[in-house]
């Protein structure tokens, strides 16, 4: 603390040493340089000068000169005293043309000294900030009127108005401006959009109440076939062709023809499908899956699975493996539930990840077509997408095709490994005893999934050497879970073998799942 | 003339109930929406109520509570697309609807259980 006190004193002390320093340098050392420097300073606070004559006479004139004042003295003669610096040269010229013997006195508050004392008190002025030096104006050396005729003459007000020439102002009013216009634009443009869409409602109420009538009375009056041969004039009478060549109002009957079947049953259905095919909107309904809206084309393809509209199924293929998510899941659930010789090689071939509620989906229709039609399941098993091959694994455990484990059974060796998961789970749910051979392979696999899945798949499926396996799984470290999976399995497997390891191995939680296992209260627990 | 009250949302499809039953010689009156459908079972002072579950406002049980109180003795049928929901089925037939077309259904199996009921 001492330290940096003394070192902050030493420090303040050069610092004001050096100020001091510069300060006195302002003031010229030479007597020459001084007398111009005072020249420049003019008029000082304190300090003046006179002119001191070392002559016995002077002349009467300038004895009696208002200017000089001078009084006799002792050795000569003393001038009034001046404070302005800038008449030395002015005072000094009649003195030299006289060739008088005369000296400059500087005078400080009414005492006269020398000039080391006057170059002091001037440096005391200016360090503590009571007198300003002055300094010699830089000229330049030309005239500025010349200088100024040179360049050629552009006014400094740019803009004539002062608001534009104003920038901050400006660019404020424009952001304002901007603002107020697109706020305006965005009101029109929603009352447009309102007043459409009022008008596209107010429209559709009109076209429904066109629509139901004619309807209802052609669906009680006419029979299917009918409908069916049906001339296109009578179909007129029903349905104004004027109407039919609206796009809005073929939108509203395709949208109540559908809305109708979904919700009638037996020849009702059937007549709505011919009515569909003769009014032409299965064209519309074909047309609408090469629009560019994804949408529309969903839309499109909801309405050909709705209507049965099996000429468009080719169309309807190349979206089987479209990009988008709900043009895809359409377009193979309208395959599959329309096909009439269902290949599913079109699921296949799709490259995209099967999500979970695209695997619902298509399994929901599967199983119902399933019922009616022969499907190959076999194929998804080839395809070059993993989640199709698992959806195929699933749909043979849910679809109950013990069939097809004989060829699941020569791939089962060569595939992934969540794969050989799922094919255990299918061998475990259809009861293959005969895939025990794999079962072992799979325990003896040391992939902590795949050993748990098999464990759980050999207590349906396994033999005697899925017993030791697991009994040999036991011996090593494993987690209380896993001890439990193997345990129940072995127990489901050989209840003598389990009794056995049990009681060799009395380890306090291989008792306590024994416990569990053998207690028929808690056995579902 | 057997007096039929229509209670559905849907415009199509209580059109074409209203035109089978006027057909088989019933009068018929519509309504759009569950309010309507409890003014008019007061009102209309129908023979036989048929019904959606699902409606604006009001829902299909609300008015079969409602008919229970005021009619107690006019037949009720369920017409509704929860035909396959046990718990909506159950709650009806506890509240003793006549019967329970689930959508879709066929109009001409309705006029054959209309007229069963209406016996």
């Amino acid at each position: 603390m001492r330290k940096f006190l003394q070192r902050t004193l030493i420090c303040i002390l050069m610092m004001s040493c050096s100020f001091a320093w510069a300060q006195d340098q302002i003031i010229p050392e030479d007597s020459t340089e001084f007398r111009d420097f005072l020249i420049l300073q003019k008029e000082v606070q304190g300090l003046s000068y006179r002119f001191y004559l070392l002559e016995k006479s002077i002349s009467d004139s300038l004895a009696a000169d208002s200017v000089y004042l001078f009084s006799k003295t002792d050795s000569g003669f003393i001038s009034n005293s001046f404070s302005d610096f800038g008449m030395i040269q002015d005072l000094e010229k009649p003195l030299v043309e006289d060739s008088l013997n005369f000296r400059l006195d500087f005078v400080v508050f009414s005492q006269s000294v020398d000039q080391t004392a006057v170059r002091e008190y001037l440096a005391n002025l200016v360090r503590n900030g009571d007198y300003q030096v002055k300094f010699e104006e830089i000229k330049s050396s030309e005239d500025l009127v010349s200088l100024a005729s040179r360049s050629p003459y552009s006014p400094f007000l740019k803009y004539k108005l002062k608001f534009v020439a104003d920038y901050k102002l400006f660019g404020v009013t424009v952001v304002i401006v901007f603002f107020f216009v697109v706020a305006l634009t965005m009101i029109v443009y929603m009352l447009i959009m309102k007043a459409r869409k009022t008008k596209r409602e107010n429209l559709q109420k009109e076209y429904d109440q066109l629509i139901v009538d004619p309807l209802t009375s052609l669906l009680f009056e006419k029979e299917l076939d009918e409908i069916h041969d049906m001339e296109m004039q009578e179909i007129y009478q029903y349905f104004p062709q004027s109407y039919l060549g609206k796009p809005l109002y073929r939108d509203v009957l395709i949208d109540r023809i559908i809305g109708l079947n979904k919700k009638m049953k037996g020849e009702f259905k059937d007549k709505l499908k011919v009515l569909y095919k003769r009014l032409g909107l299965d064209k519309i309904s074909a047309e609408s899956l090469k629009n560019k809206n994804w949408d529309r084309v969903t839309e499109g393809l909801v309405q050909i699975n709705e209507m049965d509209l099996v000429e468009a199924l080719p169309e309807v293929k190349k979206h089987a493996n479209s990009s988008n998510f709900h043009i895809r899941s359409q377009a193979v659930a309208t395959l599959l539930n329309l096909s009439e010789k269902v290949d599913l090689a079109f699921l296949r071939d799709q490259t995209f990840p099967l999500s979970t509620w695209q695997q619902m989906s298509y399994l929901r229709i599967i199983k119902f077509v399933g019922q009616q039609k022969d499907l190959k399941l076999e194929i998804l098993f080839d395809s070059a997408n993993k989640s199709i091959r698992i959806f195929g694994y699933k749909l043979v455990r849910m679809l109950g095709r013990i069939d097809l484990i004989e060829v699941l059974s020569k791939k089962a060796m060569h595939v992934e490994e969540d794969e050989k998961i799922e094919i255990l789970e299918t061998y475990s749910v259809l009861g293959a005893h005969m895939e025990a051979e794999f079962v072992n392979q799979c325990l003896n696999s040391g992939s902590p999934n795949l050993v748990i899945a098999a464990a759980k798949a050999a207590g349906v499926i396994g033999n005697e050497e899925s017993a030791s396996i697991l009994m040999g799984l036991l011996r090593k470290e494993v987690s209380f879970s896993e001890k439990l999976i193997y345990l129940r399995s072995l127990n489901e497997l050989d209840k003598a073998e389990f009794e056995a390891f049990t009681q060799l191995n009395p380890d306090a939680q291989i008792l306590e799942i024994r416990a569990h296992l053998l207690d028929p209260l808690l056995q579902h627990v | 003339m057997k007096k039929i009250l229509i209670i559905e949302d849907d415009l199509l499809i209580s059109s074409l109930v209203q035109f089978r039953l006027k057909k088989d010689g019933y009068d018929t009156h519509l309504v759009s929406d569950g309010n309507e459908g409890m003014k008019a079972i007061d009102s209309y002072g129908p023979d036989l109520i048929i019904t959606d579950v699902m409606m604006p406002f009001r829902s299909g049980i609300e008015i079969i509570h409602h008919a229970r109180q005021c009619r107690p003795d006019t037949p009720i049928i369920v017409l509704s697309s929860l035909g396959e929901e046990e718990q909506v089925v159950l709650e009806a037939f506890n509240l003793g609807v006549a019967d329970f077309i689930p959508k879709p259904f066929n109009p001409n199996e309705l006029a054959i259980r209309v007229k069963r009921v209406l016996k």
